[in-house]
């Protein structure tokens, strides 16, 4: 599914100024999370038939922050699936002027995610909507959504000025 | 302008998918594309992407990542390699025999197959080549073997399923792809033990080989995973996330206190590689409930669908039509990407035809794994080869029977349903 290189894209570009570690402890919390609390909701209803169910609500939050982490980081590496088959095979030129399209479709995508989900948030914000399981404002978990995209919206616009930098500083040696 | 919205909506996802952009983002732009330009609300697009992976059943597919890379970093692959030769000690075509039934057996403790061709391939190559095998073959074997792991349970690709088509549960498909799994895997054992014997390979090579018990007595907690995660699932006490988040703390538990392989500092890599993983897929999904929304409110895909439908009129035709695209997918990309992009246009033609869902499920995803290890994007064999230290055009030779031996597989499950469809029925999914 991925392929296990975690090494810096095409051409040998230079690694994020900002560290990716950063993400990468968000993604990697969550994930922690996920499986202690669904380990501990498995040991609660085996001891005291109890069930504690609306954690359902929090770990499918947490899933959500932690694929936009990790897509973060994934984009700020160049790790994500895409099909290089045909890019591969033109000139070295040609390829990268691509590279800046495919980097703005991105841009593109995630800037309008931040935008609208912005809206989303303060839609929860305003009418002071609380969430269905455990009842805590329903905010809290919306404006995780613009917040991260933005944040992978900076990733790809510094991958793009990682990229023209890398075209110029390779055009004079 | 229903034709019109349909036509940006594939031609711009296929001209952005060929220029490189990642998959999720060529999804997801030519679906936000088309809901703005027919005035379907923008608001759909953050929406859409949020629900479309907030769903409690996609929970299992990170915990599962998670599993299967804690074990194969705790060392599990070799151990099992090692019981493996005990048991089949050195005949003609052992060590391949060997490799598959690790491939499968690594299958049923991590969800996909890549990772799990890597740890094989990294230990089983060189011990193969020393007898004799080619490694062009062999790094072309373990991808093959490799990508029963889409199919034998747990399985990220039929989570993904399950997601798409709600009328296939997951224990139903797990439970599905078991004996289809074992017969794929099987499948490549009859080339394998051919072309063993046609070239000799399998001699002596002077090293001992492995005394029995001790290496069982390192084995047998990596072999108790599987049966764990079945178990668990098949006694209905846990949910699959649940049966997935035993396997995390079992592996954590063998790879920390038995085999004492890994530290700290591994376990927190472990966390980020499968958390990175994890979101490369949901991502993909995310973005593709973008790409349905837009779709489906225009009626794109039950257009195409009625186009499929309208151009074949016989039931097999459209079967070996299906198959043929799946084989064609499969080769471009991994399974998940390929149900994201095509269920929508095939679950109408799956009802068109009152075909099961939990057995067109598993065809398709058999069909997927031939392309796993089939030039020229096959994603197991790209890691194997890389580990082999061999071109991809090298093992276009082996490959091409060991597709055919496994398309043979295919057509039986296609022609009895019942391989796929007896086992979830006999457990009462």
């Amino acid at each position: 599914m991925n392929e296990p290189h975690q090494t810096s894209g095409p051409g040998g570009e230079a690694p994020p100024r900002v560290p990716v570690k950063i993400e990468e402890f968000c993604a990697a919390l969550a994930m922690a999370l996920i499986c202690c609390i669904t380990f501990a909701n498995v040991l609660v209803r085996y001891f005291t038939n109890a069930s504690f169910a609306f954690t359902e609500e929090f770990s499918i939050f947490l899933m959500v922050v932690l694929t936009l982490c990790g897509a973060s980081a994934a984009f700020a590496r160049d790790t994500h699936i895409r099909m290089t088959f045909l890019t591969d095979r033109l000139p070295s030129a040609a390829a990268r002027k691509l590279e800046y399209v495919v980097l703005a479709a991105g841009a593109l995508m995630f800037g309008v995610m931040a935008w609208y989900g912005y809206f989303l948030f303060r839609d929860d914000w305003d009418y002071q909507t609380t969430s269905p399981g455990i009842g805590i404002p329903q905010w809290i978990y919306t404006i995780w959504l613009p917040l991260l995209s933005a944040v992978i919206f900076l990733r790809i616009i510094g991958r793009a000025v990682r990229l023209v930098r890398g075209a110029h500083s390779g055009g004079q040696a | 302008m229903i034709a019109e919205g349909s036509l940006i909506l594939f031609l711009g996802f296929a001209v952005l998918l060929a220029i490189g952009a990642p998959l999720a983002v060529a999804l997801g732009v030519s679906g936000a594309v088309v809901i703005w330009l027919e005035g379907l609300g923008v608001m759909s697009v953050p929406t859409n992407a949020y629900t479309g992976i907030a769903k409690y059943p996609l929970l299992a597919l990170p915990v599962f990542i998670l599993a299967g890379m804690l074990f194969e970093r705790a060392g599990v692959a070799l151990r099992i390699v090692r019981l493996a030769s005990a048991i089949v000690g050195k005949r003609r075509g052992a060590q391949g025999i060997v490799a598959i039934l690790v491939c499968m057996l690594l299958g049923g403790m991590s969800g996909s197959g890549p990772a799990d061709a890597a740890a094989v391939a990294m230990v089983m190559i060189p011990s193969m080549f020393r007898q004799g095998y080619p490694k062009p073959f062999s790094a072309t074997l373990i991808a093959a073997a490799g990508s029963t792991a889409i199919l034998i349970p747990p399985s990220v690709a039929l989570i993904v399923y399950s997601v798409l088509v709600p009328s296939a549960s997951v224990p139903a498909l797990f439970a599905g792809g078991m004996i289809p799994g074992v017969l794929a895997g099987l499948a490549l054992i009859v080339p394998t033990l051919l072309l063993s014997w046609k070239y000799g390979w399998g001699v002596q090579d002077g090293e001992e080989t492995p005394p029995f018990w001790t290496s069982m007595k390192d084995a047998i907690w990596g072999l108790l995973a599987p049966v764990i995660i079945l178990g668990g699932l098949r006694t209905g006490l846990f949910t699959p996330t649940e049966a997935a988040v035993i396997a995390v703390f079992y592996g954590f538990f063998v790879g920390v206190f038995i085999y004492r392989s890994l530290s700290l500092r591994d376990i927190y890599r472990v966390l980020v590689d499968s958390a990175e993983m994890s979101a490369v897929v949901m991502l993909i999904i995310s973005l593709a409930g973008v790409f349905a929304h837009a779709g489906s409110t225009l009626g794109a895909f039950d257009a195409f669908a009625e186009l499929l439908l309208g151009f074949v009129d016989n039931e097999a035709m459209m079967l070996v039509m299906v198959t043929i695209l799946l084989l064609v997918a499969g080769m471009l990309l991994d399974a998940v990407s390929v149900f994201l992009i095509f269920l929508p246009i095939l679950v109408p033609v799956m009802a068109a035809y009152h075909w099961d869902p939990v057995w067109f499920g598993i065809v398709m995803t058999m069909n997927l794994a031939i392309g796993q290890f089939t030039p020229p994007m096959a994603v197991n064999l790209m890691v194997t080869t890389r580990v082999a230290g061999v071109s991809i055009e090298a093992t276009m030779r082996w490959a091409v029977w060991l597709a055919l031996s496994m398309l043979a597989a295919v057509v039986l499950v296609m022609i009895f349903p019942q391989l796929a469809l007896w086992l979830p029925h006999a457990l009462g999914f």
